[in-house]
């Protein structure tokens, strides 16, 4: 499946269901029906079963949420109030264009734009001062309170409007990189060689506190889980090295620790060494912050040895994100070495 | 014309205050089948101009009434190019560093020796995480930003110098009820009121020789209009801008309701041809809400006024929220109304219209 029409695809936490249909039928297609389910949160779990019972079981995950907006109400001018589903800097809304509901076949979404005051209006203080949610709002061009409740009631969910497209050298500019570039290599993964069982979760809820990814696991137990994901790079604009966490085109960055989970250290090891001895090009992330799954399936049911790789994304969290497409194939390249060499 | 095609086309034109080129050969397009003369002034200015269709009142000269809408764009600039490849930047015009972090942009370059070209760029800050409880409460700072273009940094060299203008995306999109978002509705917006005057006008009778003038550096000072003024050499004129419409967070009498034009008042603007457009506005159905300016109006009439040796001045405003982002908001029947408006009062401007201009 391409990554353009994963990125592109709507899939709030807790409403993935586009992203979720897409998955599944990629899933049964390549696994066949049986071999897909789904738990009680909605994730899809993928089991392919290996015909050597002593290697370990090994889960594979990544997460079919995205970040993005709910509307919550409307004021009396017909604009409509909302809340961040994931974290969302409330700065980087300011003059965006999102889309308000799902697309549907008869019923397309609605463009609408988050404004803020012109700045010949602003007091210096204004300036200063970061808007915060409360105080911004989505205007869909509605004329008053009960036009904008009839065409997005409470809980309508909003997403970036970005496509995604080429970026300057290798890269990618998306919304949803986080972490639609994980359930990508999930899917180019179905037929990695491995002669164990291997499980494939596509999580829901990861935004927003990792809700999903427990309830996956419990029903995947595996004994090895590899986290694919996408992190925070934050390598431009003359950041001293110790504040870039990592860099985009430098390859798969491979976490000893983050705040979820602190990674394997047996398999944190071997991957970087495979890494090099395979010319498949990785590093360290370098600054522990963020967490994701990797927490909660290290200690789900009888827990599991996990380690997170993660694709570089620069502006994550936003309708811009940028990632390297050779980082994207570097996550998938290694896991499938590691894979192979199990 | 349908309106919103003409805003998506209009805002996608290359126009940063100074470098106003290809927007001023577009305009001059789309005015010359509705006037006698377009010229393109110095400063890019473009000067379309309508011949009297009627003759005057007692046979004597026909009036001069100047139109204005400015063309040029609020921008970026490219100031310093750091050793990652990302780029530092300053603005043309008043750019609001909050609309800036994960904007997407484009770098007009011109390499040395090569093609003028574009680049896709996105804004970068320092990620939120990181940031120190201090920092979170702050906006960044335009300097706290910067320009990725996803380029290694010898390539970023080899394309782009200090001084290339940067533009902001923000394509227009319809919305429901007639209305539209998109960026550079400022000022872009009126110049379709001029358009959609025009075309009224070619099919109604005027005495007056009329002038549109899609003029230059709005943004910078009202530099174009002073010579398009001194250039047309008018008797009266009326200046078309953007004005803010209500958002929540305004403060009282700073706004004005976003369906209907509005009028200014106040000591930039000459009263009685102010009432005089208002009596146009009653006379033809248009609604017209009212606008103060105690001082300098922020828009071209504050050069046209002061040309030569004086010019009467109205200021029309088309009301729009979010004014100097990249989805300023308006709504296409007050465009069109604008126009109407714009059509009838100069239509009506004959011979003696002056004659009671300083009672």
């Amino acid at each position: 499946m391409e990554l353009k029409t994963l990125c592109e695809t709507q899939g709030l936490p807790g409403r993935e269901e586009k992203v979720r249909a897409m998955v599944r039928e990629a899933c049964e297609q390549a696994l066949g029906k049986d071999a897909v389910s789904l738990d009680g949160l909605g994730s899809v779990i993928a089991v392919r079963r290996g015909s050597d019972p002593t290697r370990p079981r090994v889960l594979l995950a990544a997460h079919m949420d995205e970040v993005g907006l709910m509307i919550v109400s409307a004021t009396e001018e017909g604009l409509l109030r909302f809340r961040p589903l994931g974290g969302v800097d409330a700065r980087v809304l300011v003059s965006k264009r999102v889309r308000v509901g799902y697309d549907q076949a008869d019923k397309p979404s609605l463009p609408g734009v988050i404004g803020a005051m012109a700045i010949h209006q602003q007091t210096a203080e204004d300036r200063k001062a970061v808007l915060p949610v409360e105080q911004l709002y989505i205007d869909i061009g509605a004329r008053d309170k009960a036009e904008a409740e009839r065409v997005a009631p409470a809980g309508t969910p909003v997403t970036f409007d970005a496509p995604c497209v080429p970026f300057g050298d290798g890269l990618v500019l998306a919304k949803a990189l986080d972490d639609r570039v994980g359930v990508y290599n999930l899917l180019r993964l179905l037929d990695a060689p491995y002669a164990g069982d291997l499980v494939f979760a596509f999580t829901c809820q990861e935004e927003g506190g990792c809700r999903g990814a427990g309830t996956a696991a419990r029903r995947a137990q595996p004994e090895i889980a590899l986290i694919l994901e996408c992190t925070t790079a934050n390598d431009l604009g003359d950041m001293p090295e110790a504040l870039q966490v990592c860099r985009v085109g430098q390859g798969v960055c491979v976490s000893f620790m983050d705040n979820t989970s602190i990674g394997n250290a047996e398999l944190y090891r071997a991957m970087l060494a495979l890494g090099r001895d395979r010319g498949i090009p990785c590093q360290v992330k370098t600054f522990v912050a963020g967490g994701n799954d990797a927490g909660e399936i290290q200690r789900a049911g009888v827990g599991c040895r996990t380690l997170a790789l993660s694709v570089p994304c620069r502006n994550i969290h936003s309708a811009a994100g940028v990632c390297s497409l050779s980082d994207i194939r570097a996550q998938e390249d290694l896991v499938r070495a590691w894979l192979a060499g199990r | 014309m349908d309106i919103l095609t003409y805003l998506q086309e209009a805002g996608a034109l290359y126009g940063p205050s100074g470098h106003e080129r290809e927007t001023a050969d577009w305009l001059a397009v789309r005015f010359r089948p509705l006037c006698d003369e377009v010229v393109v002034d110095p400063l890019m200015n473009v000067l379309a101009t309508r011949k009297p269709t009627a003759p005057t009142a007692k046979g004597g000269r026909a009036p001069k009434i100047l139109l204005c809408a400015h063309m040029d764009e609020i921008a970026l600039i490219v100031t310093e190019i750091l050793r990652d490849g990302s780029l530092r930047m300053g603005n043309i015009g008043g750019v609001d560093p909050r609309i800036l972090p994960a904007a997407t942009v484009t770098v007009h370059c011109r390499p040395a020796g090569g093609e003028p070209a574009t680049l896709t760029g996105v804004v970068g800050a320092k990620a939120p995480h990181l940031l120190t409880e201090e920092e979170r409460k702050q906006n960044y700072k335009r300097e706290d930003l910067f320009i990725d273009l996803g380029l290694p940094a010898e390539k970023v060299k080899a394309l782009v110098n200090v001084g290339d203008p940067v533009t902001l995306v923000g394509p227009a999109v319809g919305l429901l009820g007639g209305r539209a978002a998109g960026k550079t509705m400022d000022d872009r917006a009126c110049i379709g009121v001029m358009l959609e005057a025009a075309q009224r006008l070619a099919a109604m009778r005027h005495a007056a020789e009329i002038t549109f003038a899609c003029t230059t550096q709005e943004e910078v000072g009202c530099r174009g209009a002073k010579v398009a003024a001194h250039t047309v050499n008018p008797d009266l004129a009326i200046i078309l801008d953007v004005s803010h419409a209500p958002i929540p967070a305004s403060r009282p009498d700073t706004t004005v309701p976003l369906d209907a034009p509005a009028a200014t008042y106040g000591p930039y603007i000459q009263h009685q041809l102010f009432s005089r457009l208002r009596d146009t506005a009653a006379k033809h159905g248009v609604t017209l809400n009212m606008e103060h300016a105690e001082r300098s109006t922020g828009t071209d009439t504050d050069a046209v006024q002061i040309a030569r040796e004086g010019v009467p001045c109205v200021l029309i405003d088309l009301p729009l929220k979010y004014m100097h982002t990249t989805v300023e908001l308006l709504d296409t029947n007050a465009l069109r109304e604008c126009g109407r408006l714009v059509a009838h009062f100069a239509a009506e401007i004959d011979e003696g219209w002056d004659d009671a201009l300083w009672s």
